[in-house]
């Protein structure tokens, strides 16, 4: 049940979906409302990967490269 | 079970037909029409009780200054390199502990004097980017490097991503690989002790004399033979445009890591083994043992809506899992706030919760018997909270000029993160963007 329910709410925000033009974007370019940290996060994310065990999951790096955790 | 099938492929069929295809071919813009320069500092000190360097109780005191530099350049109209250097530099009471007879006094709550007390970290990323004509197919690869007195890390990977439905959804996929090695520093008494033939005659020991248990004998420890430590990730993203407000993404990564994955220098105390001290210095029972694999599995999404011309509205959520037993939930929230058009204030707070690993058990509470164990309370069960605010400055014009690069950008950012066990921590970043005139 929890399956198809989590299903049928993915298909109705898909078919909510309009396709916007790209003269339509102007909202959508916005510079915050990009779809990724801020350039200047880096250090922050640097140091809850070294403090935290999570990591990833964010369209950066993923892990390694260092001897945290 | 048939029928919900069908419903489900009818209504995801739907949504083909609801888009249109591109009747226009699409203007061929420059990917990147200029070099671009950031200029990135931080300053990050931290305090804490539970330093693993001792065995989970000490002081975590550390300041942290780092700088990077990244130059993004057009090589043509389609291919982007972009260089990322950094260089970062630490100062720690925790880590001068690895050795704590440097100093007259030998306390876990006091930094040592001795050359583990600071670092740098230096790192080199390389990347290329190239696009299709029509700007629908991206693909790209990196080759990274870095260096800190203990540890050295080699890192490359390739990654593709197709944009489609006039540019509203973006499929991409990567993977990277790092074949790091550690330099072990293990702590002094331990080292002095192996190397002495498991004997308390030499080193250190023939200038302190050891109080509580002087039958001191960690004849478990032993020196690392595998000091490899390599992390594999495969990583899939999903972005989709959903209104002219609206827009999600998710990301999907699948991490291996193997070798040494745990820290040398960290000590571990056990509960069946009678103590014994140089001063007020507990001396090591062993270092952290930890398993040579582990499997990471974290997913995560952004949404992201435009509220009005004053407000956006930006949310992060993160589900982590892994086999050393840590489930983890990440959630932020952020809400730019335009002042004007060049001033942009944004208030932001993060909240993270974690469940302890497996093998963590508190300082006094592992037994020598064991095959794994930590000490590290980075492995606990704890909550932190993140919240702080930023500030952005943006001219579109670059009036502000530094021989021929256009100040684009400046970001200030800062946090105060409190974790459940103890540990607070303050950041400040800040951010120059430059595009070359």
């Amino acid at each position: 049940m929890k399956k198809l329910t989590l299903i049928i709410i993915v298909s109705i925000v898909l078919y909510s979906c309009n396709s916007v033009k790209a003269y339509e974007k102007e909202k959508i370019n916005d510079p915050d409302m990009k779809l990724a940290a801020r350039t200047s996060e880096r250090f922050e994310t640097t140091f809850q990967v070294y403090r935290e065990a999570a990591a990833g999951a964010n369209g950066g790096k993923t892990g390694g490269g260092c001897g945290c955790n | 079970m048939k029928i919900k099938l069908v419903l489900a492929i009818f209504l995801l069929g739907s949504t083909v037909f609801a888009q249109e295809k591109d009747s226009v071919p699409a203007f061929k813009k420059r990917v990147l029409e200029t070099t671009e320069v950031d200029f990135l500092l931080s300053y990050y000190k931290q305090d804490g009780i539970h330093s693993a360097v001792s065995g989970g109780s000490g002081t975590e005191n550390l300041t942290d200054i780092a700088s990077s530099i990244v130059v993004a350049m057009p090589l043509s109209d389609d291919e982007v390199l972009t260089v990322d250097a950094g260089l970062s530099a630490y100062s720690s009471a925790s880590s001068s502990n690895i050795n704590p007879f440097d100093s007259p006094n030998q306390n876990p709550w006091q930094a040592s004097s001795g050359a583990s007390k600071q670092d740098a970290l230096v790192n080199v990323a390389i990347s290329y980017s190239k696009s299709s004509a029509d700007r629908n197919t991206i693909w790209n690869v990196h080759l990274s490097g870095s260096n800190e007195y203990d540890y050295s890390s080699l890192g490359f990977g390739g990654g593709l991503t197709k944009e489609f439905n006039d540019k509203n959804t973006e499929v991409g996929i990567s993977a990277s690989a790092y074949l790091d090695s550690w330099r072990p520093i293990y702590p002094k008494e331990l080292e002095d002790f192996a190397k002495n033939g498991n004997s308390l005659n030499g080193g250190i020991f023939d200038n302190y004399t050891i109080t509580g248990n002087q039958n001191y004998n960690p004849a478990s420890f032993k020196f690392h033979d595998n000091k490899g430590r390599n992390s594999f990730a495969l990583s899939l993203s999903f972005s989709q445009v959903i209104n002219k407000k609206l827009q999600a993404s998710l990301f999907l990564d699948v991490l291996q890591q193997q070798g040494l994955l745990s820290t040398p220098y960290q000590r571990v105390y056990f509960k069946d083994v009678s103590n014994s001290y140089i001063d007020q210095f507990q001396l090591a029972d062993d270092i952290e043992r930890l398993p040579d694999s582990r499997f990471k599995l974290p997913i995560g999404g952004r949404l992201n809506y435009y509220i009005n011309e004053k407000f956006v509205l930006r949310t992060y959520y993160r589900f982590y899992s892994d086999n050393w037993g840590i489930q983890a939930h990440t959630i932020s929230i952020e809400v730019p706030f335009k002042i004007n058009q060049r001033f942009t204030f944004f208030p932001m707070y993060r909240f993270y919760t974690q469940t302890a690993s497996k093998y963590f058990a508190p300082s006094e509470t592992h037994l020598s018997t064991e095959v794994y164990y930590t000490s590290d309370y980075d492995l606990s069960a704890f909550n932190a909270n993140q919240y702080g605010f930023g500030l952005n400055y943006t001219d579109i014009f670059t009036d502000a000029h530094i021989w021929r690069l256009g100040l684009k950008n400046i970001d200030f950012r800062y946090n105060h993160y409190d974790r459940s066990d103890g540990l607070s921590a303050d950041i400040i970043s800040l951010g120059f963007k430059f595009i070359f005139q």
